[in-house]
């Protein structure tokens, strides 16, 4: 067990002096430590935690905290967001790049309530942040005071854990908590709300850090248990069409090497759902795509037709089941995942393995045999050219004077060589962001899938930024989506941080668009934007950018966002009527996927 | 439709109840009864909660939604036969002058249900035993005029020769009695 105590600066020690004179002034002289305020024992838990960037927004309940950060900005990075939802993904996008925990900072009332949306995005995508919280005076606890919203109340069913602090003396053990709560098993926000009086006031004791490594009530299983490993094992080595659908909880997990050696001893062609995107590169030999509701062809139909589904840290999502009672109808599913509670949740599970998904291929690899399945994946090849020739070739052929938004991606991949984090908001340009970009690396696609966020991806990629700035950050948005967080602009000028966004243009908002032509006879109901001049906003809060409209101007366009070393802004205008293939509607089996 | 005893151990902390309650909301799960006590380990409080449901695969989702509350220690469903339970429930009746007179002894007897409190014109009278009991006796009081009736909620230990805290995470507990 490891215990800090934290390092005590100059004004915080005095040297016992003539003050008192005793008898025992020949004694040496004791040291005695000048208690911490509460908000400054919030700063020194955080940088014991290791915390070096927090994405916040001042305010009356939490300015104690604020003031103690003027002392600590050597040490914690601040970063003013415009609205507290940025900080929120702004958390996201640098956990989900870093694997480190990201910090929100925010006061009581509006500004905590502006954060929900941000602590629900975290939680449907397992995502690591922890939000620091300013409340009221304990006094006015319940009272409506100025500011006062029941925080605790209306995060409960959001977050992973939450907690009140109410007086300064728990700082320290409960931010050990709670960074050790949303990091560890299945990874979750943690909302800490601390009342101001708590930050005011003086611990009545010295402050220590020790670092959480367990609370008793939460135990996490790591390692699977071996029956459930033998059983597993026993169902690969047996299986005739084996398949594996990986999930988020392989990248959080950091599984990739051990998936691959997997993958190449047993010879089983793999998916990923949408979040497990660049957790197998994607020109793999065995990575067959991705798979859901505008996931690939190949990946959808070989779900329907394999022997053993094996699920790896994913949660059989309803986007990625379609109808669940009609999913992988002839397979055995073993299900591979660290969470309990999705265990047989939606899918009912032959072999489940409780664990975390490296440990279990870990101990999975000896046990299974080596395979090659060749015909059997080899099958994908036949798909895969049936989506190439309905989907993909018509997609990137310019038919149109219209741009169209694969062409972006597919040119942007190859410009980038599927090196660049690329960061999607939600809805069409999500989809071909998916299907079109060629991931190579790891933690290369950060999306809001749980939940469907617009406005996610721009303070996302200031996140991730933050989070890596040795790699090339693009936020590909849509002219809906930018408009919910295009304040945050004005955060990325001010911190000169190079993120590149791209806004796909149809002047719709086109998924909504889709299924009104596609399911309600296209009506198209309130989904036409009359959108304002993007460049000019961006240009007003001091990054620089430019509009494409033109097939020709495409690859110049994009090379000056690439070349670009501060942030840039590029506007592609997109053709206004376009469709994502392949597409399962909602709610019908995976087999009724639709190429047209 | 089954009747399903959770037990369920937890840190004993602000907002759990809330907290475990809130998965019966969202999964549309009426609670029908719900009773919350600390246990013989100091810092442990058992929280018994009765549900009526169809489905036993449904509940088995429900018990491992409330397991993954951090604060939750253990989390144990039970039908009917696995447990011994009780519950208790207060009559106050009315004795006016000239009503039909209690008969005390067949009361005590015949339904082990007992006067705790003597009033000038009413008395309160005490029943412990299942729902079933319970509602058996309410018929057959019913015609001297209930002024009030109040139950508990159901208590519950499980038919097993280890105690449950028996299965909490391995700590030193301690005894809180």
């Amino acid at each position: 067990m490891q215990t800090t105590v934290s390092e005590v600066t100059e004004q915080q020690v005095q040297v016992e002096s003539s003050r008192v004179a005793t008898p025992e002034v020949d004694a040496p002289a004791k040291k005695l430590i000048k208690p911490l305020t509460g908000a400054e024992a919030l700063m020194q838990s955080l940088v014991e935690e290791g915390v070096e960037t927090i994405f916040g927004y001042p305010g009356g309940a939490i300015m104690p905290v604020y003031d103690a950060l003027y002392d600590y900005q050597d040490r914690l990075n601040h970063i003013l967001v415009r609205h507290e939802q940025g900080a929120a993904h702004a958390a996201e996008g640098y956990a989900r790049i870093s694997g480190r925990p990201g910090v929100c900072l925010v006061t009581s009332g509006p500004g905590a309530t502006n954060l929900i949306t941000g602590i629900a995005d975290a939680m449907s995508d397992s995502t690591p942040i922890v939000c620091l919280v300013g409340q009221v005076f304990a006094s006015l606890l319940g009272t409506d005071a100025f500011q006062e919203t029941d925080v605790i109340g209306v995060t409960m069913p959001i977050t992973k854990w939450n907690y009140q602090i109410t007086s300064a003396d728990e700082i320290p053990e409960i931010i050990s908590k709670a960074f050790y709560i949303a990091q560890t098993g299945r990874p979750g926000p943690v909302v800490i709300d601390i009342a101001k009086n708590a930050q005011q006031e003086l611990m009545t004791k010295a402050f220590s850090y020790k670092k959480c490594e367990k609370v008793v009530s939460y135990r996490p299983r790591l390692i699977p248990k071996q029956d459930q490993l033998e059983k597993a094992a026993e169902l690969i080595n047996n299986a005739k069409r084996p398949y594996i659908l990986v999930g988020h909880g392989v990248l959080i997990s950091k599984a990739e090497k051990e998936l691959l050696a997997f993958i190449e001893k047993t010879g089983i062609p793999v998916a990923s759902t949408l979040l497990g995107q660049s957790a197998v590169p994607c020109d793999h030999p065995l990575y067959t795509g991705w798979l859901g509701m505008h996931g690939n062809y190949g990946s959808n139909v070989m779900t329907d037709e394999c022997d053993v589904l094996i699920g790896l840290g994913m949660r059989f999502d309803d986007r990625v089941t379609g109808n669940a009672s009609k999913f992988a109808p002839q397979a055995k599913v073993i299900h591979i995942e660290i969470d309990p509670a999705e265990i047989d949740k939606i899918i009912k599970a032959e072999a489940p393995v409780v664990g975390d998904a490296k440990e279990a291929l870990i101990r999975l690899l000896p046990l299974v045999k080596e395979n090659d399945h060749t015909a059997w994946r080899n099958e994908f090849r036949k798909y895969d050219a049936i989506e190439y020739e309905k989907v993909k070739a018509p997609a990137l052929a310019p038919t149109t004077e219209k741009l169209k938004m694969p062409e972006v991606i597919d040119m942007l991949s190859k410009k980038t060589n599927g090196e660049a984090v690329m960061v999607a908001d939600v809805g069409q340009h999500q989809m071909m962001t998916s299907a079109y970009y060629q991931y190579r690396r790891p933690h290369s696609l950060i999306t809001s899938g749980g939940l469907g966020t617009m406005g996610f991806a721009l303070p996302a990629a200031f996140g991730a930024k933050v989070g890596d700035p040795s790699r090339e950050v693009i936020a590909i948005i849509g002219d809906g989506c930018f408009q919910m967080t295009l304040q945050e602009l004005g955060t990325i000028a001010q911190n000169k941080l190079p993120v590149k966004a791209i806004i796909l243009n149809n002047n719709y908002l086109g998924m909504v668009r889709q299924w009104q032509q596609l399911f309600h006879n296209r009506r198209y109901s309130f989904v036409e934007l009359q959108n304002p001049d993007f460049i000019m906003i961006a240009k007003g809060f001091g990054v620089d950018g430019h509009t494409c409209s033109k097939r020709e101007d495409l690859s110049a366009s994009l090379d000056t966002l690439l070349a670009s070393d501060k942030p840039y802004l590029l506007e592609v205008i997109v053709e206004q009527e376009e469709n994502v293939f392949p597409m399962v509607p909602a709610g019908t089996s995976v087999s009724a996927i639709r190429l047209e | 439709m089954n009747t399903y005893t959770i037990c369920i151990f937890t840190e004993n902390t602000i907002g759990l109840l809330n907290r475990i309650t809130i998965i019966f909301t969202r999964r549309r799960i009426n609670i029908e009864s719900l009773t919350v006590s600390e246990t013989e380990r100091k810092g442990v409080s058992r929280f018994t909660i009765v549900i009526k449901h169809e489905s036993r695969d449904h509940v088995e989702k429900l018990v491992r939604q409330i397991r993954k509350i951090v604060e939750v220690m253990a989390v144990f469903g039970y039908l009917d036969e696995d447990i011994v339970s009780n519950e208790i429930a207060l009559f106050k009746i009315a004795t006016p002058l000239g009503a039909t007179p209690l008969d005390i002894e067949y009361i005590n007897k015949h339904f082990n249900a007992w006067v705790v409190n003597w009033q000038l014109d009413y008395v309160v009278i005490e029943k412990t035993g299942s729902e079933k009991q319970i509602f058996e006796f309410f018929n057959y009081i019913k015609p001297h005029g209930i002024i009030e009736f109040v139950r508990s909620g159901r208590i519950a230990v499980g038919k097993t020769e280890k105690g449950l805290v028996e299965y909490l995470p391995d700590v030193e507990w301690e005894y809180y009695l």
